[in-house]
């Protein structure tokens, strides 16, 4: 039964929170290893609408941890294809498409309630948190190896993001990315888009620093 | 005392957390990482400064939850009772 689809879920954050989720606007900036993720999870538990921002295609090295996609996709757009997927997990959810980057033309949807940076470096990521709407919150997620990191800011009230991270390095080349590490930091990100939901975000300027070389976290203060 | 974290990539290679020193008046964050070397025993300020004591992008040091990009660099004064963060964050997603 349809109704049943949230059963589990329900017995543990309740109607009220459940109902949240449905009134939920998310947008998705980036569905690659991160986005893929956080969009899938966002889905199954019943958000109402998500808008997704990519503009890339699907390679082979995406395999490895883009879970929304797989060999038969190589060489197509992400959007289209994140779009027929999530929406074959759950047709209830309203999904948006915003092909291209977040530069400086980028236009941000207005009816957000949070914005989830699944973006890969941080030029991008500095003007997605410049765009974003006062009051709305983001939640940063990056990795690299097996570190990561989650962040949530909320504009207007927190310091900027860039000059958090500012100095922060985008390395030449490739960024050792791992599916373990990008589906731990993403179900991280994804707790923290409910708890916002809830009215309750745990990590409002603290960033949520992981490392799973030794199942280490701790709490960074920004 | 100056209250000084490490994070991540920086705590697994010096084996600890954190560590307290006691502040000394007129010390900037510079002289604050020569000291913490002197202290020690794992190489790390060439994780940090080039041989030019310039900062390498990547890590990003923090006093009082403010990057010292937007105070004044490595010559950010330190007083009694400040925290300062070190912190490499991962890029990718």
């Amino acid at each position: 039964m349809t109704a049943d689809r949230y059963a589990r879920q329900v017995i543990h954050w309740g109607e009220e929170n459940q109902q949240k989720i449905a009134d939920a606007v998310i947008m998705i900036a980036g569905v690659g290893g991160l986005g893929a993720t956080v969009s899938q999870l966002l889905v199954r538990a019943g958000v109402g609408k998500l808008y997704l921002v990519d503009d890339g295609i699907v390679d082979w090295p995406d395999l490895n941890r883009q879970l929304l996609y797989g060999e038969g996709d190589i060489d197509r757009q992400k959007l289209p294809l994140a779009k027929e997927r999530l929406s074959a997990i759950n047709s209830t959810t309203e999904i948006s498409l915003i092909g291209g980057q977040v530069d400086k033309n980028f236009v941000m949807p207005t009816d957000l309630n949070a914005v989830a940076d699944c973006l890969d470096n941080y030029s991008s990521r500095f003007l997605l948190d410049e765009l974003t709407p006062e009051g709305v919150f983001l939640v940063h997620g990056g990795l690299e190896g097996d570190h990561g990191q989650v962040l949530t800011l909320q504009a207007g009230q927190s310091q900027p993001m860039s000059e958090i991270f500012a100095g922060a390095c985008q390395p030449e080349g490739s960024i050792p990315v791992t599916p373990d590490n990008v589906v731990v930091i993403a179900g991280l990100m994804v707790n923290e888009l409910f708890a916002i939901l809830f009215g309750r975000p745990k990590l409002l300027n603290r960033c949520l620093v992981v490392s799973l070389a030794d199942f280490h976290m701790a709490f960074l203060d920004v | 005392m100056i209250k000084v974290q490490f994070f991540s990539l920086l705590r697994m290679l010096l084996k600890q957390e954190r560590i307290e020193l006691s502040a000394i008046e007129g010390e900037t964050v510079a002289q604050l990482l020569a000291r913490l070397q002197k202290q020690l025993p794992t190489p790390f300020l060439h994780k940090l400064l080039d041989d030019d004591g310039r900062m390498h992008a990547g890590t990003i040091i923090l006093v009082n939850r403010h990057n010292i990009h937007h105070l004044q660099g490595l010559q950010t004064p330190l007083n009694d009772n400040d925290v300062v963060a070190m912190f490499p964050p991962g890029a990718g997603g």
